[in-house]
């Protein structure tokens, strides 16, 4: 029986490298790369171990560009993720709250604005949306990258945590309503300790997503040293001269750092969300 | 006197979830319609973005009818999304469940597991991902070891470029596999405990408990997963450009080409209204469906 | 409880804090020109590029604010693509940057939409000086009767070829070099080394320089002047390359960003089958070849090849410096532009990294500092393209760039097999003449 249980935690662990290892090999490519010197990067694409290593990706990235740093991107994007992020948590879980607990007049025309508005590309609102932030007089600034967030423009964390809400038996709201919580007191006191699992996983994505996003900063932002790492990062290369690939491994392997380190520590409330299972059922 | 009577209509259910949802309601106002009509104006315009927009009426929409690339793009569309979608989910739910133990290790596999989505679109993406597939690249050394020798160009031909962008979203199946993951967790283990009492082997206990219990979040990952598929665009735009001969051109690839390389901006409108009914359409029939499979109630 | 209130207590500050940031850096916005009450001007000023030219540009600007003391400039940079999406959206909010930098083939897209501002009075009046500059070169920035662009560097087309290869199997190039002279090249390389031949896959320049040797103008104004001929024997270059093997696959380029220098196979790949021995790219494309070029492979220089190489050549403007319609101040945004194109100190900061500079007596002056590639350069473009070129095709309209698409597909449809020469040249004129008609 143990010796079965033993080959069993083999097998798994074996496995979940296995794949685990081709999931990441790509990126360590990438890692790998951004220490050779960056005109051997594609000559040398072959073999993964660099032959000479060096540092010098790093500093040159680092340096940024004209007069700003490489790290003042960063703090830049740590600014805006942080601020959209605490925006999209905060709205998106009352907002779904609202939507699966309460009946109210326009709640389905809600449900389905909330599915439409993300089925528009993208792409084709960059003009549109440009023309109204203009109006609003918020081009040039962090606006119109963090304000909309608060007012939970991002359908897809809305539904995602009006499905775990949906997911909580009613028992205990009519239990709370008999001792007489209002449905605010319900929302803070019953719902909102049993999503965190849900808003957890909103802060990840949201951290992330925002992060990577570039789009909207390429339009709004126009001092460079306001810009984030998204946009930074494709300044190293400029297909109609040269490119500094060296220089773009270095900071996009730096700029996964962040991200991760989120997710990292994030992860670990997932886990500690268990505790609050026992609840259900 | 009056404050305790506002008070009251305040606490009642409707206008809870008023209050509740009111900044979603002023968010769609402030930031959503806007852009939308001017997209939709635009759609019904001549505009090249440099002058402004001329009213043509329905003319981008009856243009279409006679754009072969158009019909082009939606059949890549459609190839890319449908089999993209459940490739990525299955794949997302069985990891899921591979890291829903609790060691200390599984930490560090989840992390790994997660890293690829979190480097999202970037340069760096493209450039590593086609080196992968590249004639000389490790998916051909790695086929090399297992006997076939072979110098493919897996990006170079019609037939599988495509598959190269599949297996990339599968590759970042990670927003997938967390949402799966935090359900899972939602699941109660006294159900588990019972069942073991009662016998249950591990594939009963999955397809009588497991899965039933994760339907909702099943149909979430799949409407979310076939709205983002439908309107992928960085894995086309920034790795194949539509190459080879249109055969992985994305429909947003084709409208965006339009909007802004060729200066059809109201087409490029159009066109984007085109693909908002489509997947209207699709989410329309996926809700349709939801009640002969989504187990909803009595959790 | 208390965690949450506070959460959303957070979030409000943090909204309150936004507005106040916001305040501060009103005048940074969108608008362009910003005059403040003591008469100080703020410039936006607008380009791409790389590391390096971010860097220099800087730093010319910090030295013009230097010496023009109440003169600032809000510097925006962005990549190529990337610039070009930001240009077209900043201009549907008539927000543009005083000074942009300006492409060839954009030029008339945004001067004839009353983008640009006309330049000639300021060329009159002598606030831009243009004494030492060749009449050509300043009319390469002309659209219609207007010149509405500077150019800021010159740049020819060039060949780059594996110098090491051809040599060790003694194998010369000459400049000039016909079609047919080329096409023997191509065949004895391949013969000889397995090398093949990348003929400007995925240019949007090479047809119409091809075109020209006919003095045919492929992108006019509102057709194709291009005969079907013309467009037969171009497109059998290809068909012919594949048939005979010394082209190279169109696969190859499934696996680079087609016009990347250091993803060329020229330089980018190592085995024959998919590494070219030559490059159909621009003179100031030239060092970074050479830098990323692989250990013990030297980098020749040569022209084009041509049915007819002196009616095909030209000299070309690498890129433009403009004064847009939306600037506020287009008086001190032209005095700028007569500074990059005429200091000699302004120049010693850029470097020719732009391209030679149009003022002769500044290229001879900051000659002494430029590195080797840069003069080879200088030296190739003065003794080899000067003496045997003709004038720049005007610049393509705004439809063009459709027509761009189409080429590139129909190559890639000949070098697949999918249709013949003969019948990409018929698609090309049949769906290639009403993308242009618009």
């Amino acid at each position: 029986m143990k010796k079965k249980q033993l080959l069993q935690k083999i097998v798994y662990h074996v496995v979940v490298c296995g794949i685990g290892l081709l999931m990441i090999y790509p990126l360590v490519w990438m890692i790998m790369s951004s220490f050779k010197p960056t005109d051997t990067i594609f000559t040398t694409a072959q073999s993964l171990i660099p032959e000479t290593f060096t540092l010098e990706n790093y500093v040159n990235g680092w340096k940024g560009f004209g007069k700003v740093g490489f790290g003042t991107f960063f703090l830049n994007s740590g600014f805006i993720s942080v601020m959209a992020t605490i925006g999209t948590v905060a709205s998106s879980s009352i907002v779904a709250y609202g939507l699966s607990r309460c009946k109210f007049p326009g709640r389905r025309i809600l449900f389905v604005f909330m599915l439409v508005s993300m089925m528009l590309p993208a792409q084709v609102l960059m003009i549109p949306q440009y023309l109204w932030y203009q109006k609003l007089g918020w081009v040039g600034t962090y606006l119109p990258l963090i304000v909309p967030f608060f007012f939970a423009t991002q359908g897809f964390f809305v539904y995602l945590i009006t499905n775990f809400i949906d997911g909580i038996p009613r028992d205990l709201d009519e239990a709370a309503k008999i001792d007489g919580c209002s449905y605010y007191m319900i929302f803070f006191r019953i719902i909102l300790p049993l999503i965190v699992p849900a808003l957890v996983t909103v802060c990840i994505f949201s951290f992330i997503w925002r992060w990577d996003d570039f789009l909207s900063a390429l339009l709004y932002i126009n001092e460079s040293a306001r810009y984030p790492v998204s946009l930074a990062l494709k300044l190293f290369s400029d297909p109609a001269s040269s490119s500094d690939y060296g220089a773009m491994f270095a900071m996009s392997t730096l700029s996964i750092l962040p991200a991760m380190l989120i997710f990292i520590f994030f992860q670990k409330f997932l886990v500690e969300g268990i505790s609050t299972s026992g609840l259900k059922g | 006197m009056k404050n305790n009577s506002i008070r009251k209509t305040l606490e009642k259910e409707s206008a809870a979830g008023i209050v509740c949802t009111l900044p979603f309601t002023l968010g769609i106002l402030l930031f959503i319609l806007v852009p939308m009509g001017i997209s939709l104006y635009y759609s019904l315009c001549d505009y090249n973005i440099l002058s402004p927009p001329t009213f043509v009426g329905l003319d981008n929409y009856v243009e279409m009818f006679s754009d072969e690339t158009f019909f082009k793009a939606i059949g890549v569309t459609f190839f890319y999304a449908l089999i993209s979608v459940p490739l990525r989910l299955v794949f997302a739910l069985i990891v899921a469940m591979l890291l829903l133990r609790t060691t200390r290790i599984t930490g560090f596999y989840r992390a790994a597991y997660y890293l690829p989505s979190i480097i999202g679109g970037s340069v760096a993406v493209s450039i590593l991902w086609r080196r992968m597939f590249a004639v000389d690249g490790v998916v051909n050394n790695l086929l090399g070891l297992i006997g076939i020798d072979t110098r493919f160009a897996w990006l170079g031909d019609t037939r599988t470029a495509i598959w190269t962008l599949i297996l990339l979203a599968v590759w970042q199946f990670g927003s997938s596999m967390l949402i799966f993951l935090s359900s899972l967790k939602q699941i109660p283990t006294t159900l588990y405990e019972a069942a073991r009492v009662d016998g249950a082997s591990r594939p009963y206990q999955f397809f009588h408990i497991t899965l039933p219990l994760l339907t909702p979040t099943i149909f979430f990952n799949l409407v979310m997963q076939m709205i983002q598929g439908f309107l992928a665009f960085t894995q086309s735009y920034i790795i194949t450009q539509g190459k080879p001969m249109n055969s992985t051109l994305f429909y947003t690839v084709y409208m965006y080409k339009q909007s802004f390389e060729f200066k059809h901006t109201g087409y490029g409108a159009a066109l984007a209204w085109v693909m908002l009914v489509i997947v209207g359409i699709i989410t329309w029939i996926l809700f349709a469906t939801k009640r002969f499979w989504v187990y909803e109630d009595g959790v | 409880m208390k965690k949450q209130i506070s959460l959303v207590l957070a979030g409000m500050m943090a909204m309150g804090m936004l507005s106040a940031c916001d305040g501060n850096s009103g005048g940074t916005s969108g608008e362009a020109t910003t005059e403040t009450s003591d008469g100080a001007v703020s410039l936006t000023f607008s380009w791409w590029g790389n590391q390096v030219r971010n860097e220099r540009t800087q730093a010319a600007l910090d030295l013009y604010s230097e010496q023009n003391p109440g003169v600032t400039f809000d510097a925006q940079f962005a990549e190529y693509n990337d610039y070009w999406n930001k240009l077209a959206t900043a201009s549907a909010g008539n927000a543009l940057p005083d000074i942009v930098q300006m492409d060839y083939s954009y030029l008339e897209q945004y001067a004839s939409n009353g983008l640009l501002v006309d330049l000639t009075p300021y060329i009159e009046n002598g606030t831009i000086k243009t004494d030492n500059v060749d009449q050509t070169i300043l009319d390469s920035g002309k659209s219609g009767d207007g010149i509405y662009a500077l150019c800021n560097g010159i740049n020819a087309p060039a060949m780059f070829y594996n110098k090491t290869l051809l040599d060790e199997n003694g194998i010369t190039i000459k400049d000039n070099m016909t079609m047919d002279e080329f096409l023997d090249v191509c065949r004895e390389v391949y013969e000889k080394t397995g090398y093949k031949t990348n003929l400007a896959y995925g240019s949007d320049a090479y047809i119409d320089y091809y075109c020209r040797a006919y003095d045919e103008i492929v992108y006019e104004s509102d057709s194709l002047g291009v005969s079907e001929s013309t467009l037969d024997a171009f497109y059998s270059l290809y068909e012919d390359g594949i048939k005979e093997g010394w082209l190279i696959d169109p696969s190859v380029f499934a696996e680079v960003t087609i016009g990347s220098v250091e993803q060329d196979p020229l330089v980018y790949n190592s085995s024959p089958d998919t590494a070219s021995w030559c490059f159909l790219a621009y003179t100031n494309q030239y060092a970074a070849t050479k830098s990323a070029a692989p250990e013990g492979m030297e980098i020749g220089i040569t022209t084009w090849p041509s049915p007819d190489p002196t009616k095909s050549d030209y000299l070309k403007p690498s890129q433009f410096f403009a004064i847009s319609s939306d600037s506020a101040n287009p008086d001190e945004a032209a005095k700028v532009l007569d500074f990059i194109t005429n200091s000699v100190e302004c120049n010693n900061i850029l470097l020719a990294e732009r391209g030679v500079p149009i003022n002769s007596s500044v290229s001879d002056a900051i000659s002494e500092n430029l590195t080797e590639e840069d003069r080879e350069v200088i030296t190739f473009i003065d003794e080899v393209v000067t003496p045997n070129c003709s004038t720049i095709s005007p610049p393509a309209p705004t439809a063009a760039s459709e027509v761009y698409n189409l080429n590139d597909l129909l190559i890639e449809q000949v070098c697949y097999g999918q249709i013949t020469a003969a019948d990409a040249a018929k698609q090309m004129l049949e769906e290639g003449n009403p993308m242009m008609a618009g």
